[in-house]
C-alpha cells in the first residue's frame, strides 16, 4: 500500500468512528465546530480583497 | 438541540403547529458522520394556515417564551433555526412520515433519510448532492429507495442524471 493509500485508508476509518457516535454527540461536535465556521464564512472572498485585480 | 426538542413539542402540544421534523444538516447527522452547519432547518404544519403570516404564531409563542429572531430565524440554546412550512408535497410527505427519535430522553420527529436524499436531489445544489452522496455512504438508504421515492415525485430523470454523473463507474 502507497504512502497515499495509507493515508486514505486512515481518513476513512476516522469518518467511520465519527459516523458510529450517537446523534447528539454528532450535534454537539456541530455546535463546537459552528463559530469556526461562521467566521470562515463571514471573511470576504480571496477575489473580494483585490477587486481590481484580473488574470491578464 | 434538546431545548429545541422540547420547545417543538410543546408548541404541539398547545397546537401552535399540527406537526413538525427536523430536516436539513442536523437530521442527517443522526444517520453520517458530523457536519457543518450554522443552524437547524424544522419543516413544520401551522394550525392556522390560513393567516397572511403563516408563521406569525410561532414566532409569537417563541417570543413569549424569550426566544429571539436571529436574521430569518429564531435562537433557540445554540441554534438558529429556521422554520419553514412544508412547502409541497414532497416535504409534506417527508413531515408526516418522520421519525421520532430520541434526543437525550426527548422525542425529536426527524426525517427520515430517503425523504432527505429526495428533498436534496429536488433543490439540487452543490452541498445537497454532497448530502445524498454521504447519505447513501452511511447505508441509511438505498439507491432504490431513493430511485422509487424520487419517481413519486417526479424526479426520476433528475435522479438518473445523479446516478449516471456520480454513482456510475
Amino acid at each position: 500500500m502507497t504512502d497515499l493509500e495509507h493515508m486514505l485508508e486512515r481518513q476513512a476509518q476516522w469518518q467511520k468512528s465519527r459516523q458510529s457516535l450517537t446523534w447528539p454527540e454528532k450535534i454537539r461536535m456541530a455546535e463546537r465546530v459552528r463559530e469556526s465556521v461562521r467566521q470562515l464564512r463571514a471573511q470576504p472572498h480571496p477575489t473580494d480583497l483585490a477587486p481590481d485585480f484580473r488574470i491578464p | 438541540m434538546k431545548e429545541l426538542a422540547q420547545l417543538l413539542n410543546e408548541m404541539q402540544r398547545v397546537g401552535v403547529i399540527r406537526d413538525y421534523a427536523l430536516f436539513g444538516a442536523t437530521a442527517q447527522m443522526r444517520y453520517t458522520e458530523p457536519v457543518a452547519t450554522l443552524d437547524a432547518d424544522v419543516l413544520v404544519a401551522v394550525a392556522s394556515a390560513d393567516r397572511l403570516d403563516v408563521l406569525g404564531g410561532i414566532y409569537e409563542f417563541c417570543a413569549a417564551k424569550g426566544y429571539r429572531p436571529e436574521g430569518e430565524a429564531i435562537r433557540v440554546g445554540a441554534w438558529p433555526t429556521q422554520f419553514i412550512p412544508a412547502f409541497s408535497p414532497l416535504t409534506q410527505e417527508a413531515m408526516e412520515q418522520a421519525e421520532t427519535a430520541d434526543f437525550e430522553g426527548v422525542a425529536f420527529r426527524v426525517v427520515r433519510a430517503d425523504h432527505l436524499a429526495v428533498i436534496a436531489l429536488s433543490v439540487g445544489r452543490a452541498k445537497d448532492l454532497t448530502r445524498i452522496l454521504a447519505l447513501l455512504e452511511s447505508g441509511s438508504v438505498s439507491r432504490d429507495a431513493i430511485k422509487s421515492l424520487a419517481a413519486r415525485y417526479d424526479l426520476a430523470e433528475v435522479w438518473q442524471r445523479f446516478e449516471s454523473k456520480f454513482l456510475n463507474d
